[in-house]
């Protein structure tokens, strides 16, 4: 192992999804923490905050491939910042670990992807909720292209499944003016509705739906959940008491896992935060790609991305979602699926779950209606 | 409205290129795409079509390629690092809908399948309609005789005739060309309009 090697951190801790930043970074924090813990010293972080400036993550990624000689990155959180940073990724060969959630329909070979795309979450979601709730949903989401595609999906879903899509609209991160949208639902009066909308907008929507629910019952979760899969369980202070206790999320991971390496992770982490924490799933991710980086570094005996990305495919590792095994062909971990209930201890009640599945990226194998190619409507 | 999720699972596509890391790259994203992919340096066989030709037109030739830009027989990709419009005019005349830079960007491959793909079927449909309206145009003089039969039959004006052979041919569903011949050939007397 040559001297030292730099693992770049990329992570905004402010802005409108600053709460999920700001445990992703702890989450790397705690994955080299337990690192150290069991004697290692030669691989090191180096965090840089792009505080939610789109062309900062840009800046960043630079700094920390060509001033700290990173050749891994984990980081990014939103699609855009990731967009920004895998064509520098790819000009130096390095490898960007890419952990969250995300809308699918990207594998490249400079990326690891540790979070769930659209078969591992939106599917299973759909799978879950129309035999239960009908498939005339409500879809609301952040105005770029994880909202646009995820609700682009969700209606060829509906379509496919017979059912109408009642309603699509899109707010900015910051914007938190609901009320809108809200009397709109109020009026169509949807089965569900799914929530790909961000950070405070999504917050002030779960408020709003609650107040809706209380004052008229058919929109209590129980009757036409709000569903989504993104929700955090860092996210939940951040929204008014009580407000989304009920509603629904699909994760991989929840702090709730009855599992033993989730409570062996649990009292490792409540020794190193000295008091107990919340460990959402984007903690878990970071804590995860971090660990599996620096693991298959150490397998590789060196930081060469080609050998550390020949390591990571070869195998199965152990981690908090399981034995985590990465697709050769599309660099995608298989995932588990979770959905989760919010409960009154800011956390999720697992009430439906799924064995690990592998990602289908580009939706190859998804049951589509017959007549695959394209077609045009006039 | 509705976007359809593109699928390619089970197609098969030829990459005319000598093999390169580009080609290396293309067989990669293809492969995930649930796409069967074969390189070849030498003429398609006209006999042999693939769903979907990817070429290199930087050092292409005519040959490579015998497809006309009028009517490519399947979507054609252009892959391409030149400028120079004597190499872009190459790939419009052989078809290609759609341009992947060279070098090779993982995520340029999906796109331009799918612009390609949209864009030989917006083709294929046009030449369709433009050759009805052909055939059609071509048959305008049957109409125009059969409205000068019908005015002399029925001491009625052009506009009065043309409405009988319209109304009787939406009808009976078919084209006014198809019924005004019926009519001249005694097969269609109209009796029930006008």
């Amino acid at each position: 192992m040559q001297e030292s090697v730099k693992i770049g951190i990329l992570y905004s801790t402010s802005g409108p999804y600053g709460a999920m930043g700001r445990d992703a970074h702890a989450g790397a924090e705690f994955a080299f923490h337990d690192y150290r813990a069991r004697g290692g010293s030669e691989i090191e972080p180096v965090f840089f905050d792009p505080r939610a400036d789109l062309s900062a993550y840009l800046e960043g990624a630079r700094s920390l491939i060509r001033d700290h000689g990173c050749r891994h990155i984990v980081g990014t959180i939103t699609s855009s910042a990731r967009k920004e940073v895998i064509p520098l990724v790819e000009k130096h060969d390095g490898l960007l670990w890419y952990m969250c959630p995300y809308e699918g329909f990207e594998a490249n070979e400079n990326v690891i992807y540790i979070g769930g795309c659209p078969n591992q979450h939106l599917i299973p979601l759909f799978d879950y909720l129309l035999p239960r709730h009908g498939a005339r949903p409500y879809l609301v989401g952040a105005n770029y292209v994880w909202g646009w595609e995820m609700n682009r999906l969700a209606r060829e879903l509906i379509h496919n499944a017979g059912g109408t899509v009642l309603g699509e609209r899109y707010l900015p991160l910051e914007e938190t003016a609901v009320e809108r949208i809200v009397a709109d639902i109020a009026e169509k009066r949807p089965s569900f509705v799914l929530n790909n909308l961000v950070g405070p907008s999504s917050y002030a929507f779960l408020a709003a739906m609650r107040e809706l629910g209380e004052r008229d019952p058919a929109f209590l979760p129980e009757n036409c959940p709000v569903a989504s899969c993104d929700l955090q369980e860092c996210e939940l202070g951040d929204i008014r008491d009580g407000a989304a206790l009920g509603q629904l999320c699909a994760a991989s991971y929840f702090d709730t896992l009855d599992t033993p390496d989730n409570k062996a992770f649990k009292a490792r982490l409540t020794a190193w935060s000295g008091g107990e924490r919340v460990v959402s799933s984007l903690f878990a991710s970071a804590y995860t790609a971090v660990s599996l980086c620096i693991a298959a570094i150490e397998a590789a005996g060196s930081d060469a991305p080609e050998r550390v990305r020949a390591e990571v495919l070869a195998r199965d590792w152990p981690s908090l979602f399981g034995a985590m095994r990465v697709d050769t062909a599309t660099n995608h971990a298989a995932l588990p699926f979770l959905l989760g209930r919010i409960n009154d201890r800011r956390g999720f009640d697992v009430i439906a779950s799924a064995p690990a599945l592998a990602a289908d990226p580009y939706l190859t194998g998804a049951p589509t209606k017959p007549a695959p190619r394209l077609r045009v409507v006039s | 409205m509705t976007t359809r999720t593109p699928n390619f699972t089970g197609w098969r596509a030829v990459i005319l290129s000598e093999a390169d890391g580009n080609t290396d790259r293309l067989c990669r994203q293809l492969g995930l795409l649930g796409i069967a992919v074969s390189i070849q340096w030498t003429p398609l066989a006209a006999a042999d079509l693939p769903d979907l030709v990817l070429i290199d037109a930087d050092r292409g030739w005519d040959e490579l390629l015998l497809f006309s830009d009028a009517a490519p027989a399947c979507p054609v990709v252009a892959l391409l690092g030149s400028e120079a419009p004597g190499r872009i005019s190459f790939a419009l005349r052989h078809g290609a809908g759609a341009i992947i830079s060279k070098p090779v960007a993982a995520s340029a491959v999906y796109p331009a399948l799918v612009l390609a793909v949209s864009i030989h079927a917006e083709r294929v449909e046009a030449r369709r309609r433009i050759d009805h309206l052909e055939e059609r145009l071509k048959l305008r003089p049957i109409v125009f005789a059969a409205i000068v039969r019908l005015k002399a039959e029925r001491h009625i004006d052009d506009e009065k005739a043309y409405a009988i052979l319209r109304d009787c041919a939406m009808r009976r569903r078919m084209p006014i060309e198809q019924l005004a011949a019926f009519f001249l050939g005694g097969s269609e007397t109209l009796r029930e309009v006008g």
